[in-house]
């Protein structure tokens, strides 16, 4: 009975435990090439420091390899950092290294931490912490830290479209530094009422809901002309 | 019935009148400057408007579209109006004076205070021709230039977006209440208008004032405290408001209610300082 034991933990130890970093972000890289376009409608709720939106729409493009469109009729705000550029980085495997880390369950789903350091000094990416199920091959989370825009958080959660590695919703955390407000373009009449007070740096959530996921239809080129 | 033939007479005094143009030919090319200049260079403005975001965030749709215009326009021009209105206006009751017509007026079968009233509403016409001169040209030709969307507001709490279908009211509101703005200059400008004998003095004071008064608005320095919810000033850029949200309705009623009692107030003066002004010797 003990050496059946043995076997059967040896087995499990193998199975969820023996995957090299590599091996685990391959699944999720081939999960990304099966999906050459793509297009969907977006629901954009932000909550950001400073920013009063109202929730906006939008339909997002996307083509292989680095071809991203929105297209809104009102104003919609979007994170500059993990929208397409993140699938785009971990898809070109020769340009970063990848080291294993710990396990940890994210919203009921078992994980494993992949720290991707890129290799060019240029990258914007700095460090990217990816967490993916190993059982499904695919990123429940996504820590980026970049250059230029802090440190961006990116939850994910899917429905539908999980063969393909889409998601159905996207929880944005993002770094806002304090608003300084150019005076010459504003002023307040009542510039005596009392003013919100911020920290010098504050966290804002966009939470990006997908619908009508349209995969490998086919996207004319046409559409990522700019305007 | 006297008051109306009066008050066309009035009108078409202002419409023959060069200077009367200046302040509609002024607005017209001072809007079709910023228009210009928006289409060249608009995207830097409106860079320079979310600069301190766009590290972070990426601004998608149409930001810079005509109601950004329209607003941006207003913004400068309700600065500079007042002085393209007192033009016209300053010069009512003073012109006549310096032309020496005053009596020849004087002699009309109508009061005095009639010939003030007849003045005043063709000053209040002529403010709001400007007024929807200044709509038309801001809105309409911006959004014909630029095509509509929602309206990015910048202040110093931060940036707030309008939706589109959200703007049309809060334009009309905010157009009404620039009017009342203007009308009370316009007002103001008629008064000294009364006290003087050429038109420069009244032009000259009537900016005079609104600098004066603007300046000690935007001093930080409490001794004017009591006194700046009462200068009307304060309450010029009162159409500001309606782009907030949650709008404060309050806060635009007082200075909606501080504006008409400045109208009546200075009307007051005018009509008891013309009716005891010497024009017979």
């Amino acid at each position: 009975m003990k050496s059946v034991l043995l076997v059967v933990f040896i087995l499990t130890g193998v199975v969820g435990f023996g995957q090299t970093a590599e091996e685990i972000l391959k699944g999720v890289i081939d999960k990304i090439d099966l999906v050459e376009d793509y297009q969907a409608d977006v629901q954009i709720k932000a909550a950001i420091p400073f920013i009063k939106v109202p929730i906006a729409k939008a339909t997002i493009y996307f083509k292989q390899k680095d071809k991203f469109k929105v297209e809104s009729k009102g104003i919609a705000i979007l994170p500059k950092q993990g929208m397409s550029d993140l699938t785009g980085f971990l898809s070109n495997e020769k340009k970063y290294s990848a080291v294993l880390g710990e396990a940890k369950t994210i919203n009921e789903h078992k994980t494993r931490l992949i720290s991707i350091l890129p290799t060019d000094e240029n990258s914007e990416i700095i460090l990217a912490k990816v967490y993916i199920s190993t059982s499904e091959d695919l990123i429940y989370r996504t820590v980026l830290t970049t250059k230029s825009s802090g440190t961006v958080s990116i939850d994910y959660e899917y429905n539908l479209n999980k063969k393909y590695g889409l998601p159905n919703k996207m929880t944005f955390t993002v770094d806002i530094k304090k608003f300084k407000m150019p005076k010459s373009v504003a002023s307040d009449i009542r510039n005596n009422e009392k003013k919100k007070k911020y920290k010098e740096n504050e966290k804002g959530t966009i939470v990006l809901t997908f619908s009508n996921y349209l995969v490998n239809k086919g996207i004319s080129d046409e559409v990522f002309k700019k305007d | 019935m006297m008051l109306w033939k009066n008050t066309i007479n009035e009108l078409l005094k202002i419409a023959t009148k060069i200077r009367s143009y200046i302040g509609i030919g002024a607005l017209t090319l001072l809007i079709l400057i910023v228009l210009f200049a928006m289409k060249a260079d608009g995207k830097s403005y409106i860079g320079f408007v979310t600069a301190s975001f766009e590290q972070t965030l990426s601004f998608n749709g149409k930001i810079l579209n005509g109601n950004l215009i329209a607003f941006i326009i207003m913004q400068m021009l309700i600065v500079h109006v007042p002085l393209l209105i007192s033009l016209v206006t300053g010069d009512l009751l003073s012109g006549e004076e310096a032309s020496g017509t005053i009596r020849m007026l004087a002699t009309k079968p109508i009061s005095r205070s009639g010939i003030v009233l007849s003045k005043w509403i063709a000053a209040t016409i002529y403010t709001l021709i400007m007024t929807v001169w200044l709509g038309f040209l801001s809105l309409f030709v911006a959004k014909w230039m630029f095509g509509t969307g929602d309206l990015i507001v910048l202040n110093s709490n931060g940036l707030l977006i309008i939706p589109e279908a959200d703007l049309a009211w809060r334009f009309a509101l905010a157009l009404l209440i620039a009017f009342l703005a203007l009308w009370t200059v316009a007002t103001l400008s008629l008064a000294f208008s009364a006290f003087a004998k050429n038109s420069v003095g009244p032009i000259v004071s009537t900016m005079s004032v609104i600098i004066l008064f603007t300046i000690i608005g935007t001093l930080d320095v409490s001794v004017f405290d009591a006194i700046k919810p009462y200068m009307f000033t304060t309450h010029m850029a009162a159409w500001r408001s309606v782009f907030e949200d949650p709008y404060p309705l309050s806060a635009i009623w007082e200075s909606v209610i501080i504006l008409v009692a400045h109208i009546g107030v200075l009307l007051g003066i005018t009509l008891i300082r013309f009716n005891k002004k010497d024009i017979t010797s």
